[in-house]
């Protein structure tokens, strides 16, 4: 992002375990991008994104913080995670790999959708993992470019 | 029938009884109350006709427009289509086909249940989720606010809505098509009124959003004609007997239910389907479907009202008894089908239950609609909450600091509006 360009910044914790705020972010991400003026099929790809970059951290990681980024062109959002990280980052986007419990997946969570989805909601994403240390997530949705 | 409105609105404040008190504005969901001058006032723009506020409004200063029995003059014929509320507000003594023979008596020239057109809807929602595998879940539009909510927080959503008309317009619009011809009376001057517990169905009525125009005439509010139902019921002993042992209706165990949470789906067979109600968990859950989530459900019935239209703010009897009395007519109308399914595909595969239209997003409300101002402005508003003291007082006349924040960056209100930072600024100086 060119630094003239104007840009919307906001930070978000997340907690590793904190199932009481499932969604809150995602759903304070959606809210923002409405107020900004966004088309609502932005809004919507955001949305899926936030919430299942959330809901990763909740279920898999101790502590993450996510960084919302917005200028009139583009969404950013950086999932910075302290968590187990992933061993095998091919395995874990392939759609239905999953390594949930029962008891996250008796929360309607876990179906194996959540990274994939992520990639196939952005425009650019790029994931990077380290075992033992975290996860961070990389994501970019054009606002006016076409999804691919 | 009269034209749509795009502004109309059901719920209104009478301006003499309102003292400017908080109760409405810490109630509102969509946050579309502000107190300005000692009185509440609503953002038009965010009003979805929840009615939360005439729930808990003090001094009666919230009123919600329905029609009046006595507009109903102008019709030479005028029929009436009760939700099967009603049903459940005159103690378990009282049968169904009493109430709709007090209601003759009342004043209408027929009355007709719903309970076999309740039924008739869950096969037709039937048949489109068989013939439609994506996108799941679809959300019913019986509940008018759901739909008006959608619009307004949820336009993602929008084509989600399950384009199949709610039962008081698909019984409506049958009796608009059958009855001038059967009567030999021209269309308009038959009356078709809809006996409701809910005020958000004059907005369906007046401001429908997936019908050209709606096949109903008016809403009465079950609150406003229970004196005279009542009254009817008392007079004939007579009329009483003759429905108990005559009883001259047949009513649908699937559908009597319809009007208690979980009474849209209960007649599903082969589809996953889940409910929710009240304003707050309906909401929860629509946030949840415009993250992703619940794709593994068929459809979602949402309804505002606590424990389903049973619990709309214009009914008598508490819901819980409503509740209890309708379950036992759910029991004793048993699980049988009292609605031909040859019928209902027919009427389904000739489009007569589906919407004109589809539910189109309303206009969005951005801080700005220039996206660089946009951004400043939030900008603005991040820095103006960070000022404010975040006790969600109301007393300047926004339900929260961060509603004033935004109210601040779109430049409808003033940082002194807020009695801390005004104290503050004072004791400085």
């Amino acid at each position: 992002m060119p630094a003239a360009e104007p840009v919307f910044r906001r930070e978000f914790p997340v907690k590793g375990g904190d199932f009481a705020k499932a969604g809150a972010a995602a759903c304070e991400i959606k809210e923002l991008l409405k107020d900004l003026g966004l088309d609502a099929a932005t809004v919507r790809r955001a949305a899926i994104v936030a919430y299942e970059a959330e809901m990763n951290v909740i279920m898999y990681a101790w502590k993450a913080r996510m960084d919302l980024a917005v200028s009139p062109d583009e969404v950013r959002l950086t999932v910075d995670d302290s968590g187990p990280g992933i061993a095998d980052i091919e395995l874990a986007m392939t759609e239905g790999y999953s390594t949930a419990t029962a008891e996250m997946r008796e929360l309607g969570f876990g179906a194996g959708m959540g990274l994939p989805n992520i990639k196939r909601n952005a425009d650019v994403f790029a994931i990077d993992s380290e075992v033992g240390r975290g996860t961070r997530l990389d994501i970019t949705i054009r606002t006016n470019g076409h999804h691919p | 029938m009269s034209t749509p409105d795009r502004n109309y609105h059901a719920i209104h404040i009478t301006k003499d009884k309102c003292i400017g008190c908080v109760h409405c504005m810490s109630a509102c969901p969509t946050r579309a109350i502000r107190v300005a001058d000692g009185r509440a006032r609503i953002i038009d723009q965010l009003c979805i006709d929840c009615a939360e506020c005439l729930r808990v409004c003090p001094h009666e200063a919230v009123h919600s427009h329905t029609t009046s029995f006595a507009s109903l003059e102008a019709f030479e014929y005028k029929v009436a289509i009760p939700s099967t509320v009603i049903y459940g507000q005159f103690g378990s003594s009282v049968v169904p086909n009493e109430i709709l023979s007090a209601l003759r008596r009342v004043g209408f020239d027929e009355v007709y249940d719903l309970s076999s057109i309740c039924e008739l809807n869950c096969a037709a929602t039937e048949e489109y989720l068989n013939e439609h595998p994506r996108p799941r879940p679809y959300i019913t539009a019986t509940c008018p606010v759901v739909v008006r909510i959608i619009q307004r927080r949820y336009p993602t959503l929008c084509a989600q809505i399950l384009p199949i008309e709610p039962p008081r317009e698909i019984a409506a619009k049958i009796l608009r098509t059958i009855l001038p011809k059967a009567l030999g009376i021209a269309a308009e001057k038959i009356g078709i009124i809809h006996i409701t517990p809910c005020p958000a169905k004059m907005v369906s009525i007046n401001s429908p959003a997936t019908l050209s125009k709606s096949y109903l005439d008016g809403a009465i509010s079950i609150r406003d004609i229970f004196p005279q139902i009542l009254k009817a019921l008392r007079k004939s002993e007579e009329d009483a007997m003759m429905r108990h042992l005559f009883p001259e209706t047949l009513f649908s165990g699937i559908g009597m239910g319809w009007s208690l949470s979980g009474g849209e789906i209960r007649g599903l067979k082969r589809h996953r389907a889940v409910a929710v109600s009240g304003i707050q968990d309906t909401m929860r859950v629509l946030d949840q479907v415009e993250g992703g989530l619940l794709q593994d459900i068929d459809l979602l019935e949402c309804t505002v009202c606590p424990d389903g239209c049973v619990g709309g703010p214009l009914g008598v009897e508490n819901r819980f008894l409503a509740k209890s009395r309708i379950l036992e007519l759910v029991g004793a109308a048993g699980e049988h089908a009292v609605v031909d399914q040859k019928d209902v595909s027919r009427l389904y595969h000739k489009n007569f239950l589906s919407f004109d239209h589809p539910v189109a997003p309303a206009e969005s409300r951005p801080l700005d609609h220039d996206p660089v101002k946009a951004i400043d402005k939030a900008k603005l508003r991040d820095k103006l909450a960070a000022e404010l003291p975040l006790k969600d007082c109301g007393v300047c006349g926004a339900p929260d600091c961060r509603t004033l924040a935004d109210d601040i960056a779109r430049g409808y209100a003033r940082l002194e509006d807020c009695p801390f930072i005004k104290t503050a600024a004072k004791e400085k100086r």
